[in-house]
């Protein structure tokens, strides 16, 4: 919304300089976007008189003219085809500087020397885009410094950003009130000096009537004969335009110019193009469609409040005209409408039709009911005072059920326990009344024109504002006031995060948004849709992190970054068993490795991850939150996951937590990744069961443990997972440890068969263990694992 | 018995004196400290003393053992470094390295707003992202016409279901959940069918917060945010408060910080206004309050929220949000 520094004063008096001015409106909640004066500075600038323009010998659209500046004659070059002699004009000479920081020098163009240059509006900041040089209107002296002409139409343009709430400030008597609020100055309406027909009163003229009372409670018509249409007076033509709106002619601009005043908005309707003529208020019809002013065909949402003469729709109520009762030029009579809409039904039709206007905004958001007169005799006078004509006798309004100023009970107390305060009745009840509210006996009577105020919270602010946010107390902090655990949701995020920085991957954040393939590869039937999304790339919610941490390596790789590890703790989604339910939001964690095991250095081999290094990761991360009794199955039926490369972790009662493998090619090719991926992705629900934060200690052996190793030979396809399961239980409570240290396959050992090394550690709580009772126990482990897996010690 | 100590001891000596090679040295090693080596077999004699006299032989014959193996290490090193050319370490050559892992920047910097608050006494709570509209909108007071309701902002996946459009929804699940006094803070994920640019991203992050109690007022609020900005960039930060307006608050504020790579004096990054635009605040509106069962006659509380994403683009000088969601490891590895 804009206004103008000196617009605004023509409605009230205030001593505040523009900068003052904008600080004061913006601590009351008016955030300042824009702050432009609109002259902006230069210098070097003189009135010149075109004396002479010659043709350039050199170059057709150039002319060679002669400058005065009342005392010396210079040779300018002027590209603009309206130069002419006998011109005065803006004459930047040699040392000239102009507001876009342009330095005149003296140039030579196709051949002939130019000191100097003749300016156009545009080239003095004057307006954005200037068709040829500016010609003066006015008779001014060649010499004169042309800023200084200037500087006393200085203006300056504010650009607000208006809260929703605040419908009534899309006006400059909004601002005025405001203003007089804080400084505590008279505020005043524009004039409106009506001088009506004695005859013929309007009801004689025109019939309006409404039937859809719901949306359009107020409907009032002026009618103003026999105008004359022209371009509206140069004073209002440029207040328009310094505040964004395009002059049209006089009856459009002074209703817009009347819009900005008061923030009410009219429409002028050619009466000769009115069939009755008469007004009738109505609901749209299903299917029914209508021409706007700017000659578009739209298809009106049903329940769009439409104005219609005896026999047609003649503009869509509260949002635009029609192209079929516009005025024109050569219009003669006019009907003035202002009227009241609901601002539901405006602010459907609206959004329903795709058009904004600059009524729709303000209707939607809610004018003032009672508002309508003074709005509509306004323009009324204003039209008499600029475009002729006569205003009929009378208002023809119609107001089935007028709506009535809302009551608010007034608590000082509230208000101050609220805010912290301890303002005395009597100051609250002033800054209210500044505010044109009416104050007694503890209660408040807000004018229609403030849509916002239903409650006693709003008036706390209104209070809170007025004081200066500035200037309202600030308790410090300090007691806590009560102590409430960590959830345990926050408690696990932390702790699983911390865990995974700890074994070296990098954290990554990627949507939550996928394209359909890539979602659909990670899941079955459960992928959950979007049903507006933004484009074709974000129609699902993420099932899984996978696909976009590989995105994320993806993006990597086509950088040169092959050597990928990185993790992700968040959200994924799928439909839940009723459409009506949230969908499951679980929260999972999963990481990724791809490219070179180690860093590229000297000092390290050259290889790439594979399996066991995923495998490994995941076992160190189990270890690191402790979660004992859990082990790997063989796993092949995840879709996106290689079937003789996966595992799954699984805890519990033969739960599974989560799967670790490697990507399938297929999958890596729909992200453009040529090597192989590896990952783990573990739901964090699943997980956090087994977590025991209230674990305790667990004694450490004192006595020596005694080690044996043994190389067994064994079928290929017999799983060491297997083996060592067997040792575990055969061995029972005194072996600590057993793993596998070395695999051997080869020339040495028939085909199809394979030795594992494997080292067993034996220790007991208790005692050193003697020699005879763990050789025994080693033998024992030995013939019942050949035997379990027809397998032979190795020699 | 204790005499084959010294027995042994001379022999070594003696021995050692003809030391003139590491294949010597070796033979000396095996002799002495081999498994069927002297001081191996003086161990086995200990048996056939008195229990009493056991400990101090083994001591003694430890001491020897001890004595030897300093010898052969030291004769063993001297041997080495004549014959095998000397080694040459180049120190400035990159050490032995792995991968390493840093935290997200945004996780990093909600890590530290939640620390903040941890510290204030806030407990960090959490909320599903997909959302009802009864939590999203609905509930905070933003009647079906509101305009932040628009098809243009919210994506939708029923017409009832949404993916959330701010944090709020967590203060009326908690609300719901857990009598006053309320304190608490819920970091999250939340979305917008904004089209992706330098500026915009469909799905950003926020901090909310809630304070619900007797007497919570709008001093507390300010107090509260003051002391998050003074912890945050430092005690020299200035908080403005403006009026402003959202539905779920009554009376409404934007807060802004004092410009912190400018000091307030006017610079690029904060448009030479020398204050930075934060975020919206206010006290908890009555409508809240009954939607979510808390009887506003006897409470009251603030909320406030703030851009997770925003902080940390003012805080590291991060001109595109894109940058956050690519996961370019030169950009991450930078926090």
């Amino acid at each position: 919304m804009k206004i103008t520094y000196k617009w605004l004063k023509d409605y009230i008096d205030f001593k505040e300089s523009p900068q003052e001015l904008a600080d004061k409106l913006t601590e009351a909640g008016f955030e300042v976007e824009e702050l432009i004066p609109t002259v902006r500075p230069f210098s070097g600038v003189v009135v010149g008189r075109v004396k002479k323009v010659e043709k350039h010998p050199g170059a057709d659209k150039l002319s060679i003219c002669e400058v005065s500046d009342g005392s010396t004659s210079y040779q300018v070059i002027c590209g603009a085809p309206n130069v002419a002699a006998g011109q005065t004009v803006p004459f930047a000479q040699i040392g000239a500087s102009l507001p876009n920081g342009f330095k005149i020098k003296k140039a030579k163009i196709r051949g002939v020397a130019s000191f100097g240059m003749i300016c156009s509006k545009e080239e003095l900041g004057l307006e954005n885009a200037s068709d040829g040089i500016w010609a003066f209107e006015e008779a001014y002296i060649p010499g004169t410094d042309v800023y200084e002409i200037l500087r006393i139409r200085q203006d300056y343009i504010y650009d607000f950003f208006i809260t929703a709430n605040r419908p009534d400030c899309l006006s400059l008597i909004g601002f005025a009130r405001e203003v007089s609020a804080i400084t505590g100055r008279p505020f005043r309406f524009p004039e409106a000096h009506i001088q009506e027909e004695a005859q013929n009163p309007i009801e004689e003229q025109i019939t309006v009537s409404i039937e859809d009372r719901d949306g359009c409670p107020r409907y009032a018509a002026r009618v103003i004969k026999g105008v004359k249409i022209q371009e509206s007076p140069q004073w209002m033509r440029q207040r328009l335009q310094a505040v964004g709106i395009r002059p049209i002619n006089n009856i459009v601009d002074i209703t817009n110019y009347v819009l900005m005043e008061l923030g009410h908005p009219l429409h002028a309707f050619d009466l000769a193009r009115l069939k009755g003529p008469a007004i009738r208020v109505r609901a749209s019809k299903p299917a029914e469609k209508f021409i706007t002013l700017d000659d578009k065909e739209r298809l009106l949402p049903e329940n769009t409040v439409m104005i219609c003469d005896s026999e047609r729709a003649v503009a869509i109520g509260g949002i635009m005209g029609g192209q079929n009762s516009e005025v024109s030029l050569s219009t003669v009579d006019v009907l003035l409408e202002s009227a009241y809409f609901k601002p539901t039904r405006i602010a459907f039709s609206s959004k329903r039709l795709g058009l904004s206007s600059e009524a729709s905004q303000r209707f939607e958001r809610g004018t003032d009911p009672n508002g309508v007169i003074r709005a509509i005799n306004r323009a009324a006078s204003l039209i008499a005072r600029i475009a002729g004509g006569r205003i009929a006798k009378g208002i023809y309004d119609v107001y089935p059920k007028a709506i009535e100023s809302v009551q608010i009970p007034l608590h000082p107390g509230k208000i101050n326990r609220l805010l912290g305060t301890a303002f005395s009745a009597r100051m609250i009840t002033e800054k209210l009344q500044s505010l044109q509210l009416k104050v007694d006996n503890g209660s408040v009577t807000v004018p229609t024109f403030r849509v916002d105020l239903t409650q006693e919270v709003d008036l706390a602010e209104e209070v809170a504002r007025l004081v200066n946010y500035s200037n309202l107390p600030a308790k410090t902090v300090t007691e806590i006031q009560y102590e409430h655990p960590q959830p345990e949701t926050e408690r696990r995020t932390v702790f699983l995060r911390k865990n995974m920085l700890e074994l070296g991957l990098q954290e990554a954040l990627t949507a939550s948004m996928l394209k359909k393939s890539e979602a659909e590869a990670f899941a079955d039937n459960d992928v959950v849709e979007i049903l507006n999304p933004i484009s074709d790339d974000m129609t699902s919610m993420r099932p899984s992190l996978l696909p976009g941490l590989l995105k994320a390596i993806s993006h990597n790789i086509n950088r040169n970054m092959p050597d990928v590890r990185l993790f992700e703790l968040g959200r994924i989604f799928r439909k839940a068993g009723k459409p009506q339910q949230l969908p499951d939001q679980p929260y999972r964690v999963a990481a990724v490795i791809s490219g070179r095991r180690f860093p590229e250095s000297w000092n390290n081999e050259n290889l790439s991850v594979d399996f066991y290094d995923i495998k490994g990761y995941l076992e160190n991360f189990i270890s690191k939150i402790f979660l004992d009794k859990s082990h790997f199955i063989l796993y092949d039926k995840a879709r996106y996951l290689t079937g003789n490369e996966t595992v799954a972790l699984i805890a519990g009662r033969d739960e599974i937590i989560g799967l670790c493998g490697r990507i399938e090619t297929h999958i890596c090719r729909l992200f453009s990744i040529e090597q192989a991926v590896y990952a783990f992705e573990l739901d964090v629900e699943k997980l956090a069961r087994y977590f025991d934060y209230n674990r305790t200690y667990r004694p450490i052996a004192r006595y020596p443990y005694s080690q044996r190793d043994m190389a067994v030979v064994f079928d290929e396809d017999v799983l060491a997972g297997a083996v060592l399961e067997h040792i575990k239980k055969t061995a029972g409570p005194l072996l600590r440890d057993v793993f596998i240290f070395d695999i051997y396959r080869g020339k040495k050992l028939a085909a199809g068969k394979k030795s594992l090394a494997i080292k067993m550690r034996f220790q007991s709580l208790e005692r050193t263990l003697n020699d005879k009772e763990v050789d025994k126990l080693f033998r024992k482990i030995i013939k019942s694992t050949c035997t379990r897996f027809g397998a032979s010690l190795r020699n | 018995m204790f005499d084959e100590i010294d027995h042994i001891k001379n022999e070594f000596e003696k021995d050692l004196t003809s030391i003139n090679s590491k294949e010597a040295l070796e033979k000396l090693r095996v002799k002495y400290l081999g498994r069927k080596g002297f001081i191996s077999a003086a161990f086995g004699l200990m048996s056939r003393l008195a229990a009493e006299q056991r400990p101090q032989f083994g001591q003694q014959l430890n001491i020897l053992k001890k004595e030897i193996e300093a010898k052969h290490q030291t004769l063993l090193q001297s041997f080495s470094a004549q014959k095998s050319p000397k080694k040459y370490l180049d120190l400035t050559l990159s050490g032995r390295r792995n991968f390493v892992g840093h935290k997200h920047p945004l996780i990093a910097m909600a890590d530290e707003i939640k620390e903040i608050f941890i510290s204030l006494g806030f407990v960090v709570e959490d909320g599903p992202e997909i959302e009802t509209d009864f939590y999203n909108f609905e509930a905070l007071n933003l009647p079906k016409s509101h305009p932040a309701r628009d098809m243009q902002d919210t994506l939708y996946i029923t017409e009832d279901i949404l993916l959330r459009t701010h944090t709020s929804p967590v203060q009326i699940r908690v609300m719901q959940k857990q009598k006053p006094p309320i304190r608490m803070i819920a970091p999250g994920r939340v979305y917008r069918r904004d089209t992706p640019d330098a500026s915009h991203s469909p799905f950003f992050h926020q901090v909310e917060g809630l304070v619900v109690g007797e007497d919570i007022s709008f001093a507390d609020l300010k107090g509260v945010i003051q002391a998050f900005a003074r912890r945050l960039f430092g005690p020299q930060v200035k908080v403005r408060f403006r009026p402003s307006f959202f539905p779920f608050t009554e009376p409404s504020a934007e807060y802004d910080f004092s410009c912190t790579f400018c000091g307030g004096k006017g610079c690029r990054v904060c448009k030479n206004t020398g204050w930075l635009e934060i975020s919206g605040a206010g006290m908890v509106h009555p409508n809240v309050f009954y939607a979510a069962g808390v009887d506003p006659e006897k409470y009251s509380g603030y909320a406030f929220g703030m851009g997770i994403d925003r902080i940390a683009m003012l805080k590291y000088d991060i001109n595109d949000i894109r940058l956050f969601f690519e996961n370019d490891l030169r950009f991450l590895s930078q926090f």
